[in-house]
């Protein structure tokens, strides 16, 4: 029997390939990388308020290299996982709608909850992968947009997941070549058998996050060829933000450029050589961004805490460090009291054995354990205890 | 549905519904009809633009590739169509005018990484094509088609 020509709909799709069978295995995978993703986000997040009602821990020092290094590798492994489950429900896209008032109702709702879902979850995956290239080519915030719309797909996640619970209970108990929960027709032999899509699934997952994890891992930078980052950098760092670019290579050349450290009305004011003359510890500690690149450096410097003390500051002490930068929403930051009573915590003068190179700070800058790269404020101006 | 599918789904909207608040009082509402593009303008994208690409390529590979080769060739084109997808960005290099004196952002060269990684694709199914082809032609009745 031949169909009159008409638009296609689910049944125009005959391939045994495009089965519930696949989905529900891709499908868990993706809710995993999306999950973690979705945690290490708020891990991040969280990092950078400045209020926290629990303070963030400074150990283990890797902690935040670790968990923004996740986030990005997660995402870019769903790149795959995610095109390859939207190719095997294609078909009901174009299912066609039921003609009972009540059915179609409940069609319309799961329809416009899947649109938020592959909608949100697009979303993250193209700006998070333009984030991590600094390729901004739109007018809304990245960072507070991309935090909502994690909320808005993992929502929808978790609504799509309860309703399609008992399908994918039946799919995952079931061997995949199991044709209870094909659409009927869909029974074209493809080019290769089911089993070997998974595989090919998984290899393609294996293969984006090994062409780039390079950015985070440090074993992987020779076989990471499509990284942000190569992992090289002035004394052997990468950099987010250079000097000329945040307008600070004079004021930060300046010969008489001083640290003022300010305690209510006790301040000292230091000059690089005076630092330099205080008591040096050398600190192997990583700078990790949120965009999921980092690198582990030997700083060297003052301990912060010992700074303080110059001015009698009291043990529990927050403080405010302001950069010599003239703008730029780092440009004064927080310095919770856990991070600047750890000995870890360094104002670095330099890094790799070396003076700190004007990129990476100079004249001073601060570096402590398990802290988001953006509040490692570097050219440091001033330090004042939070009244 | 039994009371914790209607749990879990409850608890789905109540965060979608936390994340569209988020969206729409943390910014201005041309921003928020920004990101609504962005996210309706990726969904056209794959629906209606890379959708049919992808039968389209479908049908190619069918009526020009030995049927022998189809399989490896499907593999070799879900494994270099993610890479290449994921590359875009360092591929197109379009994020080097927004930090245009940082040298340690997007420092490799991608289109010679992207042409290794292709080469290898190409490669490997090649020989996984030449393999079956001499394995079928040694056992002519074992089948075209994998179980």
């Amino acid at each position: 029997m031949k169909a009159p020509a008409s638009l296609p709909d689910q049944h125009s799709f005959s391939s045994r390939l495009r089965s519930a069978a696949i989905s529900a295995r891709v499908g868990t995978a993706l809710a995993v990388c999306f999950g973690l993703a979705f945690l290490t986000g708020l891990v991040s997040h969280y990092a950078q308020n400045p209020t926290q009602p629990v303070p963030f821990p400074t150990s283990p020092a890797w902690g935040y290299r670790f968990t923004q290094g996740l986030h990005v590798i997660s995402g870019t492994a769903a790149v795959p996982l995610l095109l390859v489950k939207l190719w095997t429900v294609y078909p009901l896209l174009l299912a066609r709608p039921s003609m009972r008032l009540k059915r179609l109702v409940v069609e319309l709702a799961e329809r416009l909850s899947i649109l938020v879902l592959v909608g949100s979850a697009l979303f993250l995956l193209v700006t998070g992968l333009q984030n991590i290239s600094h390729w901004y080519p739109w007018a809304f915030s990245f960072r507070s947009t991309h935090y909502a719309m994690a909320w808005i797909a993992i929502g929808s996640l978790v609504l799509h997941v309860a309703v399609k619970l008992p399908l994918v209970r039946h799919a995952l108990s079931h061997d995949v070549e199991d044709t209870e929960l094909d659409r009927p027709g869909a029974t074209e032999p493809g080019p290769l058998s089911r089993r070997g899509l998974l595989r090919a699934t998984w290899l393609a997952t294996g293969a984006v996050v090994l062409a780039t994890a390079g950015s985070t891992v440090p074993f992987l930078r020779r076989v990471s060829v499509l990284a942000v980052r190569s992992g090289e950098g002035p004394q052997g760092v990468p950099i987010n933000k250079t000097a000329e670019d945040a307008g600070v290579t004079d004021a930060a050349r300046d010969p008489g450029w001083r640290l003022e450290v300010v305690n209510d009305t006790r301040s000292v004011s230091l000059s690089r050589e005076e630092l330099l003359a205080l008591p040096q510890h050398s600190e192997e500690l990583p700078i990790a961004c949120v965009e999921g690149w980092s690198a582990s450096g030997t700083w060297s410097g003052v301990r912060l805490r010992d700074l303080l003390d110059l001015v009698e500051a009291p043990s529990d002490a927050e403080v405010v460090l302001t950069s010599l930068q003239e703008s730029g929403p780092f440009r004064v930051t927080l310095l919770q009291s856990g991070f600047v009573e750890d000995d870890r915590t360094l104002v670095a003068l330099g890094l790799s054995g070396e003076e700190l190179v004007l990129d990476h700070g100079f004249p001073a800058r601060l570096i402590a354990p398990n802290r988001p790269g953006v509040l490692q404020t570097k050219w440091l101006a001033r330090i004042e205890v939070r009244a | 549905m039994s009371p914790a599918r209607f749990f879990l789904g409850g608890v789905g909207a109540l965060v979608l519904a936390y994340g569209g608040w988020l969206l729409w009082s943390r910014r201005e509402p041309a921003d928020v009809l920004d990101a609504a593009v962005w996210a309706g303008g990726a969904v056209l994208l794959h629906d209606v633009v890379l959708s049919v690409a992808l039968l389209v390529l479908g049908l190619v590979v069918a009526g020009l590739v030995p049927r022998v080769a189809r399989g490896p060739v499907v593999a070799g084109a879900v494994v270099l169509g993610a890479l290449t997808l994921v590359a875009v960005p360092v591929l197109g290099g379009f994020g080097r005018e927004t930090d245009p004196t940082n040298e340690t952002l997007l420092d490799r060269d991608y289109t010679a990484g992207w042409l290794v990684l292709a080469g290898i694709v190409v490669a490997v199914v090649l020989v996984w094509s030449l393999l079956r082809a001499r394995r079928d032609h040694h056992q002519p009745h074992s089948g075209d088609t994998p179980t």
